[in-house]
């Protein structure tokens, strides 16, 4: 039965394969169904390993595939449990879905096939990374993660921008990787395996040498993939890869896998107070940083980035707070609106022929209805309004933070002006979308294909009803995590009336900021009252430019190194080393010259050598035992 | 008494002989040194109980080896003076160094055994006689072989001479 | 009573190969030189001589036979060789064959 797990995790990579090879001969149809069914074929097999976990009361499954090293000994193993469950069920599940969209999307372009080999071997990877058994098969996934997302990122390569955007997105993840790799060794060489179960359990007979440091590698590595303060700036960039692409990567799969992996170290993370600390306040400046630039932002997708940043930025806040079942809660539900949402502005900007300023767009509901609706509830999710699913999981997220006390309620506080800038920036991403009255031309829309449009409405009513999996009265997603999370302390909610009065606040905030959009942006009461925002436009030009911090990093990173580099070689490498290297040949050659000198041809002068060091050896031989006293 | 008279005298006479060597200018003169060595050391032999090689010394060497000399010296080298002043660089310095280091080694030596002069010969009730018979008996018996060699290359030294001052443009003139 | 010893003959060698050595460095002339090495063999015998006597053994007195025979045999070698260059050139000094110069 294990090796089912084989099954799932390689079919993508085969799928990948066989299209390589029928991709010159072959139509796009039958790319299509290929790719399609192998993807419904992982999915299926991955319900019913879900199934079968759930009857056996999610009691983790082992599988080892070989043995690497025999000693120390290294497997390349994999592990069933709730969590990577969970994140098997989505990684498939999504990849259905967004396949299907990705059909019509990409139809007609040239490089069609190599798309869906990109997506696939993505999804390998992905699948590798949730499904490993040990911390050197996340490291395969999660490389190869880097790669697939650099080759989808840069998918229309004759465009400058789009490498570019590659390239920095697979650089700032590489110093993540670097991270972790330390992070890798460090372990191997205080733990002696890579093995889950072995270093935790090691860990919680007390073995804490050395724990911070580890815990801060990992984290830097999950800083890199999940594009928290300060290795973000890839994100936004990232959007010039094709929308399906981002859909799948930089909203539900990816930037997850850094909030995944410090879930799954979390029997370690929770001695580490370091690490923890470290989290909650990256993960609350990263809110805070991409919510306030997504205020101003003109690109459909950038905002939704941005929008990316500051909602795992939300999910590192959980971390951080000790709450993990709600950040994987949060992971879940935002997987699927952020999917919904992407997939919504990729529909609208298929039908606006790619136009993807927003301000040339306008009241798109009436020639858009369904996409419109779809997103209204990916907007209305986001914004933690409920009955839908991002109510309940930020609402969790809130009421964990707050329950820790202390310094927490400034945390809390903080969290909960992200959430509400973060209802406020998606309101006016709809209303100026989909609303509101421009003079703009749009006689030429009309709805999506019904390829596109199915997936919407399915990620729609998933958005609607996912929430309840983990609501306070049905722990469903802490039932599934118990197995996992069994030896860690997890923060939980705070009881009764605290917590309705939270949820009240929390609720209100999301309100507060639909509302304050609507009013901004469509009935436009700032020039209507004629009120003085002091610095709007200063704010408004920092929003846009993310505080500068892009141009920040590209002064001291870019330039800086560039300048360093030319210095280090002209100095270092041609004066000083290739100058000593040639200083050396120079002496030997001089010294040569003048000790051949004594090479004259004349007896006399041999003569006297030969006396001379004759002398100079008997003296040594007669003095020898005198030195040596 | 008589000793050391016997001693003294034919070792300053070697000592002469080697200074007149070394610093003459006339070559014949250094020539005439060279003999006086010989025959003192030959004295010396004999004082040694060496009778059959002192006899030897003088016959081969004073007598065969130095008359060969003089007749090289008057065949080429008695035209030029020499000259005194020192044409090669450095090598004063170096002269001057060795035999600095000469001088250092023998005062240390002579110091450093603190000017004992106590290795004597060994009193024995018969000293040993190099007579020809003695000589003989051991060099026709032991070291037969060295001799072997050595006349092999007497011979070889011999056919090289003739080799080399062979005049093969006079020989063909004639 | 001072007797003469080993001691004395040794050191009457060692300076007659001194003054040997010293003319070999200063002189010029290819035949003074010659002489000079005939000295430095000549202090050998004595050397050996002395020996022969001090360990009462006859082997010392035939190593100087050999040693003669040798320096008479190098000799004839050495003046045929010098008598040959010298044609060549008028002077007799060494100071001119420098054809081996690295």
């Amino acid at each position: 039965m294990e090796s089912l797990i084989l099954v799932i995790v390689f079919l993508p990579l085969l799928t990948a394969l066989g299209i390589k090879i029928i991709s010159k001969i072959v139509n796009e149809l039958l790319i299509n169904f290929l790719t399609i069914n192998s993807a419904l074929l992982s999915f299926t097999i991955a319900l019913g390993m879900f199934a079968l976990l759930l009857t056996n009361k999610f009691e983790p499954m082992h599988l080892e595939f070989f043995t690497w090293i025999p000693s120390p000994e290294i497997l390349f193993e994999f592990t069933l449990d709730g969590l990577s469950g969970i994140m098997m069920l989505l990684v498939t599940g999504l990849s259905v879905v967004i396949q299907v969209f990705s059909t019509s999307y990409m139809s007609n372009d040239e490089n069609y096939s190599k798309y869906f080999i990109y997506f696939n071997v993505f999804v390998f990877s992905m699948l590798l990374l949730v499904m490993s058994g040990n911390f050197l098969v996340m490291f395969f996934g999660w490389e190869l993660v880097g790669l697939s997302s650099y080759l989808l990122i840069s998918f229309w390569s004759k465009k400058q921008s789009a490498a570019k955007a590659g390239n920095k997105a697979f650089i700032l993840n590489r110093i993540g990787d670097f991270g972790f790799l330390i992070g890798l060794m460090l372990t191997l060489n205080t733990f002696g395996t890579f093995n889950y179960e072995k270093v935790f359990s090691e860990v919680l007979n007390g073995n804490l040498a050395s724990l911070d440091i580890i815990v801060v590698c990992f984290i830097i590595g999950a800083f890199g993939k999940s594009a928290q303060f300060p290795l973000f700036s890839w994100l936004p960039d990232a959007m010039e890869g094709p929308t399906p692409a981002s859909a799948l990567i930089h909203a539900a799969t990816m930037v997850t896998a850094g909030v995944f992996m410090l879930v799954r170290i979390s029997p370690i993370l929770q001695f580490s107070e370091t690490g923890k600390l470290i989290i909650i306040t990256a993960g609350l400046l990263t809110a805070l940083i991409a919510a306030f630039s997504a205020i101003n932002q003109d690109d459909i997708k950038k905002v939704l980035a941005y929008s990316t940043i500051s909602q795992l930025g939300f999910m590192f806040i959980a971390i951080g707070s000790g709450a993990y079942v709600a950040a994987i809660f949060h992971l879940v539900t935002h997987a699927f609106f952020k999917a919904l949402l992407f997939l919504g502005a990729g529909a609208v900007i298929h039908e606006m022929h790619h136009e993807q300023n927003i301000h040339k767009m306008g009241n798109l509901k009436t020639k858009m209805p369904i996409t419109a609706a779809m997103m209204g509830i990916g907007t209305l999710a986001i914004s933690g309004i409920p009955p839908l699913a991002g109510f309940w999981s930020k609402d969790e997220i809130l009421a964990s933070t707050f329950a820790n006390g202390g310094v927490f309620y400034g945390y809390w506080a903080l969290s909960l002006l992200a959430a509400f800038m973060t209802a406020f920036y998606m309101g006016r991403h709809w209303l100026l979308i989909f609303h509101k009255e421009t003079g703009n031309d749009i006689s030429e829309v009309h709805e999506a294909p019904k390829a596109m449009v199915r997936p919407l409405v399915i990620l729609g009513i998933f958005s609607f009803f996912i929430g309840f999996i983990n609501t306070p009265f049905f722990h469903g997603l802490e039932k599934v995590l118990e197995e996992t999370l069994h030896y860690v302390e997890i923060t939980h909610l705070p009881e009764g009336i605290t917590l309705i009065v939270l949820a009240l606040i929390s609720i209100g905030a999301g309100f507060t900021g639909l509302l304050l959009a609507y009013l901004i942006y469509i009935v436009d009461i700032i020039s209507y009252f004629k009120i003085k925002i002091p610095l709007q436009e200063e704010i408004k030009e920092l929003s846009s430019n993310t505080l500068y911090l892009n141009k920040l990093g590209e002064i001291i990173f870019v330039k800086g190194m560039k300048s360093f580099s030319r210095k280090t070689a002209v100095v270092i490498d041609g004066l000083l080393i290739d100058g000593l290297v040639n200083k050396v040949s120079t002496v030997f050659y001089n010294s040569s010259k003048r000790i051949s000198r004594s090479q004259n041809g004349l007896v006399r002068s041999y003569v006297v050598y030969f006396g001379f060091f004759m002398l100079l050896l008997i003296g040594l031989f007669i003095a020898t035992p005198w030195i040596l006293n | 008494m008589l000793e050391i008279a016997l001693f003294a005298v034919p070792a300053g006479l070697v000592i002469l002989g080697a200074l007149i060597v070394v610093f003459a200018k006339n070559p014949v003169h250094n020539s005439m040194g060279l003999v006086l060595t010989l025959a003192s050391l030959a004295i010396i032999y004999i004082t040694l109980n060496a009778t059959f090689v002192a006899m030897v010394q003088m016959l081969v060497y004073a007598g065969a080896v130095m008359t060969l000399f003089l007749f090289v010296i008057m065949m080429i080298g008695v035209d030029k003076p020499e000259q005194t002043r020192e044409e090669i660089k450095g090598q004063t310095l170096l002269v001057s160094g060795t035999l600095f280091i000469l001088v250092g080694i023998i005062s240390y030596v002579v110091i450093n055994s603190g000017f004992k002069w106590d290795l004597y010969f060994p009193a024995v009730e018969y000293s040993l006689e190099g007579t020809p018979d003695l000589i003989a008996s051991t060099l026709f018996t032991e070291w037969i072989l060295p001799f072997e060699i050595i006349s092999i290359l007497l011979i070889v030294a011999t056919a090289a001479a003739i080799a080399l001052a062979y005049d093969t443009k006079a020989r063909k003139q004639k | 009573m001072i007797e003469v010893s080993t001691d004395w003959y040794l050191t009457l060698a060692a300076v007659l190969f001194s003054i040997g050595f010293i003319g070999m460095m200063i002189r010029k002339n290819a035949l003074i030189m010659f002489m000079c090495i005939e000295l430095m063999l000549n202090s050998v015998n004595l050397t050996f001589i002395t020996a022969s006597k001090h360990f009462g053994t006859i082997e010392g007195q035939i190593s100087v036979f050999f040693v003669l025979v040798v320096a008479a045999a190098e000799v004839v070698v050495g003046l045929a060789i010098i008598v040959s260059i010298f044609k060549k050139q008028s002077s007799a000094s060494v100071d001119l064959l420098r054809t081996s110069r690295g």
